[in-house]
């Protein structure tokens, strides 16, 4: 029999008894800590750079707009010895004024700002100079790898990294909370054909301001906008008060021939003319005491498909005065060219249009005078004749979903004009603008521009509507020239078949193949034979 | 036997002690170490982030333009068709024939291919 145990030996168990459970927990948790839960605590990745703004891509991936950092350099000049040979190379390395630079370093205060958003490689420099007292403040700055080719519709940010213009400022919200790149609308391939063209036109042509875009009808998305003169993105330098405005959405302009568009696709519409039907042209067309000229000699009557492949105002007139006031200013309502159109961009221009829309109104609107569009709100507006009759609403957001909506027109209108601009390309003024086997159809627009006494008759506003491949339309390419020359090419012609349309030409004949359109041999065969 | 399981303990206890330090010694360095690399991959991101913006710099179309006019003498050239649906076989067509092979090689043609003019340079 065993001795019963002390109370001594009993505490000595239950203290060993703690310590083995202690132990074995401790031990327990070691081995969770050591094998089990092994490498889960170690974070797979670094934090990603801080960045205040999303990268702005196009429909490709390829960047647009980065914020890279940029830090602000700062100097304590008492800890400088030498504060003018200090002044001199930090000048020399950061490019800040070395007068400014002296004054500030020889002046009391403790800590000076150098040189703000220093450039990678500015800092390198400065690296190299090995100056006591320098520190760097975090900041940023906005960066466009391709410059000029953007600077309208992507626009800019504020020293603070806020969008101030162009899609910086249309779409900050998205920029700003987006995890992610922002993939826009935009094709740099095409955007830098159209811009590459636009400069060469606007040079040969010594024009004031020069435009381009390209739309893809069945979607609404802008693949280039186009805006000359221009600035620079990276270094913000404006030459004169244009190069800031994007003219293709910013401004507003009496477009001349190109409106005619509407008055056929309205006429068809309402079945108020043929095609096939001869209309007096005569040589100027009274309303009242208003007499309605042609810009260029023309036969005494004209088929009416001829009126507009030969882009006759008289013959224009009437056929918009066959829909009459009401009808006219009701279907220019719904294609959507007397509102302000909408998309990402903020620049917006509000049409002008007669508060008194009469007969006479009715007649220069038929031809394209009297009633003032942003190209932006145009191209839409014909955009919707040309791809079915469906409204469609522009944007500069990657969207390659068909977004057609309501029917505006009859598909069986909108076939019939696209033959019509087809025919304006082939037998009318646009033969400029022709790319054999791309089937495109097109139409030229020469307006004078208003001035303080009437129109001027040596400042004219030309440009081109061009929709390709005609049969189904994909893309839409307007071009604008503000105030062209004649050239001894042109024989001294400003008219837009002689300036715009052979720029759409030129944007059409390299575009088409990046875009992947089919030729077509049929045609192509025909126009080289 | 109390003085074993003791020993036992204290023993235990001991190699916990070196266990554990040795653990948070080893914790404290991966952690410093862990530090330094996210400090290296953060400053590696910003250096690929301005690579790449200047890729996109030398990359584009605009640059790429201007070197080859200007180092290779090369110029913006018209689309040129180079064979045509009817050079391709038909399918059903001379069945039992050698099948013919389409090739890049357009047939001569006197006629220009495209006759709208390209312009050169900017």
């Amino acid at each position: 029999m065993t001795p019963p145990t002390t109370v001594f030996q009993r505490r000595i168990l239950i203290g060993v008894g703690i310590c083995v459970l202690g132990f074995s927990l401790v031990g327990l948790r070691l081995f969770d800590v050591a094998v089990l839960r092994s490498g889960v605590t170690v974070p797979k990745h670094a934090a990603p750079p801080q960045t205040m703004r999303a990268d702005l891509v196009d429909r490709n991936g390829e960047l647009i707009a980065r914020d890279l950092p940029a830090d602000d350099l700062y100097a304590r000049p008492k800890l400088l010895k030498d504060r003018r040979r200090a002044a001199h190379g930090l000048a020399v390395a950061t490019g800040a004024g070395e007068q400014r630079l002296a004054k500030l370093l020889a002046g009391a205060s403790p800590s000076v700002l150098v040189a703000k958003r220093l450039a990678p490689d500015a800092r390198a420099k400065v690296a190299l100079l090995k100056l006591p007292g320098l520190e760097y403040l975090p900041n940023g700055k906005r960066y466009y790898p391709d410059g000029r080719m953007t600077a309208q519709v992507v626009g800019v940010t504020d020293p603070d990294g806020r969008g101030v213009s162009g899609l910086e400022l249309g779409l900050d919200p998205k920029l700003r909370a987006a995890a992610g790149p922002v993939t826009t609308s935009l094709d740099m391939r095409v955007q830098f054909i159209v811009a590459h063209e636009a400069q060469a036109s606007m040079e040969e042509f010594r024009a004031r301001a020069a435009g381009g875009l390209v739309m893809d009808v069945r979607t609404g998305e802008i693949l280039a906008m186009v805006s000359l003169p221009d600035f620079d993105p990276n270094a913000r330098s404006f030459v004169g008060a244009v190069a800031s405005r994007n003219i293709m959405a910013q401004d507003i302009y009496e477009l001349g021939s190109v409106f005619k568009i509407f008055s056929f696709a309205l006429a068809i519409e309402n079945h108020t003319v043929r095609l096939d039907e001869w209309i007096s042209i005569g040589n100027g067309f009274k309303i009242g005491r208003f007499t309605i000229h042609e810009a260029e000699r023309m036969p005494d009557a004209l088929m009416a498909r001829d009126v507009l492949a030969q882009s006759s105002n008289i013959g224009s007139a009437q056929i918009a005065m066959r829909s009459g006031p009401d009808r006219q200013r009701a279907f220019l309502t719904r294609m959507g060219l007397l509102s302000t159109v909408s998309s990402e961009l903020p620049e917006r221009a509000r049409p002008l249009y007669p508060a008194h829309w009469g007969t006479i109104e009715t007649a220069t609107i038929g031809f394209g005078h009297g009633i003032s569009v942003s190209p932006l709100s145009f191209a839409s507006a014909v955009a919707a004749v040309v791809n079915g009759g469906r409204r469609i609403a522009p944007t500069f957001l990657r969207n390659p979903a068909d977004a057609r909506g309501e029917q505006l027109i009859s598909p069986e209108t909108s076939a019939t004009m696209r033959a019509l601009l087809r025919y304006v390309v082939t037998d009318g003024t646009g033969k400029k603008a022709d790319v054999p086997g791309y089937d495109v159809g097109g139409k030229t627009g020469s307006a004078e521009k208003p001035g303080p006494h009437g129109y001027q008759h040596n400042k004219l506003v030309t440009s081109f509507l061009a929709v390709f491949p005609i049969e189904n339309p994909r893309y839409l390419v307007f071009v604008v020239l503000d105030e062209p020359h004649g050239t001894k090419a042109t024989s001294g012609f400003a008219l837009a078949g002689y300036t715009a349309a052979p720029l759409a030409g030129h944007v059409i004949s390299r575009i088409a193949p990046l875009l992947g359109v089919p030729l077509n041999p049929i045609t192509l065969a025909k126009e080289n034979s | 036997m109390i003085r074993v399981v003791s020993f036992f303990c204290v023993a235990l206890m001991g190699l916990t002690i070196l266990t554990l330090y040795h653990i948070s010694e080893q914790t404290r360095v991966a952690r410093q170490d862990l530090r330094v690399t996210e400090r290296r991959i953060a400053a590696e991101e910003v250096e690929v982030s301005i690579l790449q913006t200047q890729w996109q710099k030398v990359a584009g179309p605009e640059t790429i333009q201007r070197l080859a006019e200007a180092s290779l003498g090369m110029n913006d050239t018209a689309t040129v068709q180079l064979s045509s649906l009817t050079d391709l076989p038909r399918r059903g067509d001379d069945t039992f024939a050698t099948v013919r092979t389409a090739n890049a090689q357009a047939p001569v043609v006197q006629t220009p291919i495209l006759k709208i003019s390209v312009r050169n340079g900017m």
